[in-house]
């Protein structure tokens, strides 16, 4: 055993007790976004009357019954809006820090995303900017700049 | 920014875990910080210290 892995294993105290509390509310955080994902999924795979997919570039093609769409949107909100920000007043400043920089990418990338996609498409190099298209550079975005903070910064 | 929290923390026979848990952040947190990649916020440096029972400038060195 190195003398890291020692300082590592010894002396559980109260303060081991209190970092596997917040383990423990991290998995659970991460379960109740994964629950809400896999509901949405499920009700609009289930509900779909068109030939559509939310998460898809033929999303206009979704159609829904008026109250599943709107138990939908309330879903949606719940998990794309206030699970993040609460999950954004847990942690701590290190990692506040990463979601900071994944965030800051997500915007920027559409920012700069749509209008060079936009000159691309008028040059006529790629097929007209799409909503969802807009969408997903936001979100890989945000999700490369989060793994690059995690990672190397 | 250099600081000897790691030395401290070893004084004390605490894991990283058990110091994180004490100043209420996470275990890579800690780690960040004792590795220099992260330099904490004042008000966690103030915790850092008082939990310590030491002044902020004992535990970091901003000219390392």
């Amino acid at each position: 055993m190195t003398k890291d892995d020692r300082l590592n294993t010894a002396a559980a105290g109260p303060g081991e007790e209190r970092t596997r509390r917040r383990l423990r509310t991290q998995w659970l955080y991460l379960g109740l976004a994964g629950a809400i994902g896999g509901v949405i999924g499920l009700s609009t795979s289930l509900f779909d009357l068109g030939d559509g997919n939310l998460f898809a570039g033929n999303w206009a093609a979704l159609k829904l019954p008026p109250a599943v769409a709107l138990v939908l949107a309330v879903m949606l909100l719940a998990g794309f809006l206030v699970l993040p920000l609460y999950g954004f007043r847990m942690i701590d400043d290190y990692k506040r820090e990463h979601n900071l920089v994944g965030f800051t990418g997500g915007c920027l990338a559409v920012l700069s995303g749509f209008p060079v996609w936009a000159v691309l498409h008028a040059g006529g190099f790629v097929p007209a900017p799409q909503a969802f298209g807009v969408y997903a550079l936001g979100f890989v975005g945000m999700f490369g700049s989060f793994l690059f903070a995690r990672w190397r910064l | 920014m250099k600081n000897r929290l790691k030395v401290l923390r070893a004084e004390r026979d605490w894991s990283q875990a058990e110091l994180a848990g004490r100043l209420d952040v996470s275990r890579q947190a800690v780690n960040a910080i004792e590795t220099g990649k992260h330099d904490p916020s004042l008000p966690l440096a103030f915790r850092i210290a008082r939990l310590f029972d030491m002044k902020i400038e004992e535990i970091f060195d901003d000219e390392g």
